[in-house]
């Protein structure tokens, strides 16, 4: 949050911090700073210019907040309007309570009857129960892996992943220095410095197979920010044409432009980092998709190889 | 001439504390700090409005009984500004602010400062969860048993909510759909525009499908195929994530079981395993999948 805040930030936070300190005996000014996130000037000097010339007509002085600061703290009387703080809106509740329920799925079992209880009063400050309403997934990962990974973690140390690489169709194992395990559109990925490329990777945690933590001591903390899928300008552009059928791949591939053509299929541009990926999506999407490329810049006979290799598999 | 900041909570205040509707003209002589101009003066006051009802404030308007003829004025309900008697322990705020430092919601500005618990905005949130005021109402439309209207694929629809969840990096709904008289699940990105309140629900809440274990060859509407696909070690992991239980062999592989309505979908997610995926039975889908490469050769 910045230093500023608009008159409506200061006003939503004051109709709640008036009555929070008004039923207390005086309350630290520093508490309400990093409670309410109130930069310490500005509450100064709202209090001393604005509260403490509050009040209704004919704001004569018993018709007027009295605000007191003495020793850093505050005491607030008088506030018989603001006796109670405006309830959440629906929106805020329904916030709060998905952050909620997102936190419940991430700590499990483990979750503290303090998380339960606040979901509950959540539930029926909306008029329903927590629970019913509304729930969050934040990706399918085996739970061995995710908490051999925290454990790593937390304790600093190196693990080896067995880990399937999509993109390149290889599996390989690997030891990884773990930095961080986040959730993403509903996918578990994991941060690290991989030892084998030597250099910052994502990894997709429903891809890595196995763990097997080490007694090397990790030295990576940094975290790296940016995007999973980083084309370089160097790699191909394809443009594909796809059917109605086929206008899935706009929300799941990260298309580089979307556009109409002029019969009304879908036209997209994907960079090509890895082949075996454009295959696999080429094979899927079979007649409800047509590729253009750039001459020489991927093999001829990218579908059928693909398609033969698949139909060995049927003893074709 | 006073801040706005004091204007609008004297106007809170105002509002408040007065049992009786009171008029524009009588807020502003109460309040003070309006100009004298009186275009400039209603602006004000209507801008006013608009800040304190975003804010969350109940604001009525209703007639002034004691003016002839009555006039609409502006009142709070001190109960519906205060809400529920229902306040948060310091523990279960503690808990609050410990889950929104856990996961960020994307789309939703601004802190929860009315309870004293601040979003935090860095590196060591871990979960990223879409959000926006369309999900708030139709949480809040779950929660309170109401329906809404809205348009989806084209056509506008007349809903009772059951459940919100997020699956798979997206918001689905579940619901009563009035007009077909059904059960229906749908993408909450897909619904086209808002969604608004039409009334009391009065269906009873069903059985919800879970999204999370939908799949795409569930959804159809033919009879269902009992398949099984076997997959290689190295994707196992990846074929639990996709196929939801699968049973393992002693060489590491493991084999799914699925309930085919739809086939397309099927055979895409069969592919998408390239070479270490094959279906085992039927010969019905086995046939499908290669006479589909055939046609690629």
């Amino acid at each position: 949050m910045t230093a500023r805040l608009t008159a409506g930030e200061r006003l939503a936070r004051l109709l709640s911090i008036i009555p929070w300190v008004s039923e207390s005996d005086g309350v630290p000014i520093a508490e309400i700073e990093r409670r309410f996130d109130y930069p310490r000037e500005i509450l100064l000097g709202d209090l001393q210019n604005v509260v403490f010339f509050v009040g209704v007509h004919p704001f004569t002085p018993d018709q007027l907040i009295e605000v007191t600061i003495s020793d850093d703290k505050v005491w607030i009387k008088y506030a018989d309007w603001f006796a109670r703080p405006l309830k959440l809106s629906s929106l805020e509740a329904a916030t709060l309570l998905t952050a909620a329920r997102a936190a419940l799925s991430i700590v499990g079992d483990d979750a503290p009857g303090t998380l339960v209880r606040a979901l509950t009063k959540l539930g029926a400050m909306l008029g329903g129960e927590a629970d019913q309403i509304l729930d969050v997934g934040l990706g399918e990962a085996p739970i061995a892996i995710l908490d051999g990974l925290r454990d790593a973690i937390d304790s600093g140390v190196c693990v080896d992943i067995d880990y399937y690489s999509y993109g390149r169709d290889v599996a390989t194992r690997r030891e990884v220095d773990p930095v961080r395990l986040f959730s993403d559109q509903g996918n578990w990925y994991l941060d690290a410095w991989c030892k084998l490329a030597d250099e910052f990777r994502m990894f997709r945690v429903d891809r890595i197979r196995s763990t097997t933590t080490t007694s090397n001591p990790a030295h990576h903390n940094a975290v790296r920010s940016g995007p999973s899928f980083e084309p370089s300008d160097d790699d191909p552009r394809i443009e594909l044409t796809l059917d109605h059928s086929a206008r899935w791949v706009v929300e799941q591939y990260p298309c580089e432009s979307v556009t109409e053509s002029e019969d009304g299929r879908t036209v997209v541009v994907l960079a090509i980092t890895e082949v075996p990926w454009i295959q696999r999506l080429l094979l899927r999407l079979g007649p409800a998709a047509t590729m253009s490329a750039p001459e020489g810049s991927l093999p001829d006979d990218l579908v059928p190889e693909a398609a033969r290799k698949v139909l060995a598999l049927y003893g074709g | 001439m006073s801040s706005k900041l004091e204007r609008l909570l004297n106007l809170t205040a105002a509002l408040l504390d007065s049992a009786i509707p009171l008029t524009a003209d009588q807020l502003q002589r109460r309040v003070g700090g309006y100009p004298e101009d009186p275009t400039a003066r209603h602006r004000m006051f209507e801008r006013d409005k608009v800040d304190i009802r975003e804010m969350g404030v109940p604001l009525r308007v209703e007639p002034n009984p004691e003016l002839d003829p009555p006039i609409d004025g502006y009142r709070i309900d001190r109960a519906e500004y205060v809400g529920s008697d229902i306040r948060f322990e310091p523990d279960e705020l503690a808990a609050l602010h410990l889950a929104t430092s856990l996961v960020r919601l994307d789309g939703a500005e601004g802190g929860l400062v009315k309870l004293g618990v601040e979003f935090a905005d860095d590196d060591s949130q871990i979960g990223r969860v879409p959000f926006d005021d369309r999900l708030a109402t139709l949480v809040g439309a779950a929660a309170e048993r109401r329906s809404v209207r809205f348009t989806y694929s084209g056509t506008e629809r007349t809903v009772e909510p059951w459940r919100l969840s997020f699956a798979k990096g997206h918001w689905y709904m579940s619901g009563w759909d009035l007009r077909r008289d059904d059960q229906r699940l749908y993408r909450v990105d897909r619904i086209e525009g808002s969604a608004s309140d039409i009334g009391e629900a009065t269906h009873p809440v069903g059985d919800t499908a879970d999204p999370r274990s939908l799949r795409g060859w569930e959804l159809g509407d033919s009879d269902p195929i009992a398949a099984e696909v076997r997959i290689g070690p190295d994707q196992a992991s990846w074929a639990r994530h996709v196929f939801g239980e699968v049973s393992e062999a002693a060489d590491g592989s493991v084999i799914a079981r699925a309930e085919v309505r739809n086939i397309e979908a099927f055979r895409s997610a069969v592919l998408t395993f390239l070479d270490h995926a094959e279906v085992i039975s039927p010969a019905l889908l086995r046939d499908d999948i290669i006479s589909w490469l055939e046609a690629q050769l």
